[in-house]
């Protein structure tokens, strides 16, 4: 079994920052992604990264994969299925092998909220879909909906403004939470953009293929939107269950909790990136590369305090 | 890899639909790019016949849509695309 100082779940932003920071500290690093690039690879041209001018998530990812393979870390594709203990150290199984190692960084990101309705999974790619990066462009010329009021919604609008004839956005609000900037480029788009405020798609309605919507408040005297396409972007949920499995304790929100140094209630485990809620709402690139250089530090401090901790629960166990 | 390995890779037909701002289409022909496979790209944004090709073969209108060897694969799943190519 390969043996790490630090084995890092997750090849986004975060995951990536810390295996550019651990490979630095010349700690053996092993970070293992089931999606590489998390939600940044999807997010489209990123505009805020500062000193780096406008470029593709995708390819901003690449770069810090090359980055932290640069200084020796290992990133490698694969979903972890298990983390458990075995004395001091954790044992973490993926692509059919183990692995074991004297910490963990937990930077597992989010998944993507679903609207929870009926037909939603029957439509999906059949005019419902949940990455308007990808997807979008193939409405040039149609009506869509996204739904969601968040920053996701707003910079999804924008993109589809390109294509899409027509452009609903659902908010269950009474605002959008977006950044001021990208608010200005939805004003932009005029009438092409109408926003429903205060309403929420109550039914997906086809057979085969998306054909109407069914809203919560009338639109010109009907509650029935028809749209050729609904881009679902109403946040995300963190993935939280491999943390939860080893005792890591999570707070109010369902977050991993942490403290500022991005240590779990569990010894010799860290978290950093959307899985962690430190900046609350706030979950930007520059949130979760910060957070994965400060996760690497304590695992670092961590692993340079208690040397080889398997070996220290030997002598313990002698 | 071996050479009865190398000849399966170089003997597969594969087309690729995607659009321009897709991730996975790019995280897709990234792989086929380590992994040697050729394969040819179908812009489903300006190609229409392409369009509706892929709709027809697919069935839904995510993309990417991967054929090989005219089998369709929807999305970028790596595992069936190696076992498909050969690649497993």
């Amino acid at each position: 079994m390969e043996s790490y100082d630090v084995v890092i779940i997750g090849t986004g932003a975060a995951g990536l920052s810390a295996a550019l920071y651990a490979g630095r500290y010349r700690m053996k690093t092993l970070a293992i992604g089931k999606e590489f690039g998390g939600e940044t690879a999807t997010a489209g041209v990123i505009h805020n990264y500062p000193g780096v001018m406008d470029v593709d998530g995708y390819d901003l990812m690449k770069i810090m994969r090359e980055q932290a393979c640069g200084v020796g870390s290992e990133v490698i594709d694969g979903e972890v299925t298990e983390v458990r203990r075995d004395g001091g150290c954790f044992i973490i199984s993926a692509n059919g092998k183990e692995y074991s190692a004297s910490t963990i960084i937990f930077a597992l990101g989010t998944k993507r909220r679903h609207l929870g309705l009926p037909n939603e999974k029957e439509l999906t790619a059949r005019g419902v879909h949940y990455c308007i990066t990808c997807d979008g462009p193939l409405y040039t010329g149609k009506t869509i909906a996204v739904v969601g009021g968040g920053d996701a919604s707003v910079k999804g609008v924008n993109l589809a403004g390109e294509y899409a004839e027509k452009i609903y956005l659902i908010v269950a609000d009474t605002s959008l939470n977006a950044e001021p900037i990208n608010l200005q480029q939805i004003e932009k788009l005029g009438d092409k953009v109408e926003i429903l405020f205060e309403t929420k798609v109550e039914e997906i309605v086809g057979n085969g293929k998306l054909e109407h919507l069914v809203l919560s408040k009338p639109l010109n005297g009907s509650t029935d939107l028809v749209v050729d396409g609904l881009f679902v972007e109403i946040g995300a949920l963190p993935n939280v269950d491999l943390p939860k499995s080893l005792g890591v304790s999570l707070d109010s929100r369902g977050y991993i909790a942490s403290d500022t140094m991005m240590k779990t209630n569990v010894e010799g485990v860290f978290a950093a990136g959307d899985t962690v809620n430190l900046f609350g709402r706030f979950k930007q690139d520059v949130t979760a590369v910060a957070m994965g250089a400060v996760a690497a530090t304590s695992s670092y401090e961590y692993v340079k305090a208690n040397g080889n901790v398997c070996i220290i629960h030997q002598r313990v166990a002698e | 890899m071996r050479v009865d390995e190398r000849k399966s890779v170089k003997n597969n037909t594969v087309i690729i639909y995607t659009t321009p701002t897709c991730t996975y289409c790019k995280m897709a022909k990234d792989f086929f790019k380590a992994q040697g496979v050729s394969y040819s790209e179908r812009d489903v944004v300006s190609d229409l016949e392409a369009r509706r090709v892929m709709i027809d073969k697919s069935g839904q209108m995510g993309v990417p849509v991967i054929e090989v060897n005219g089998e369709i694969v929807v999305g970028f799943n790596k595992e069936k695309l190696s076992t498909l190519l050969g690649l497993a």
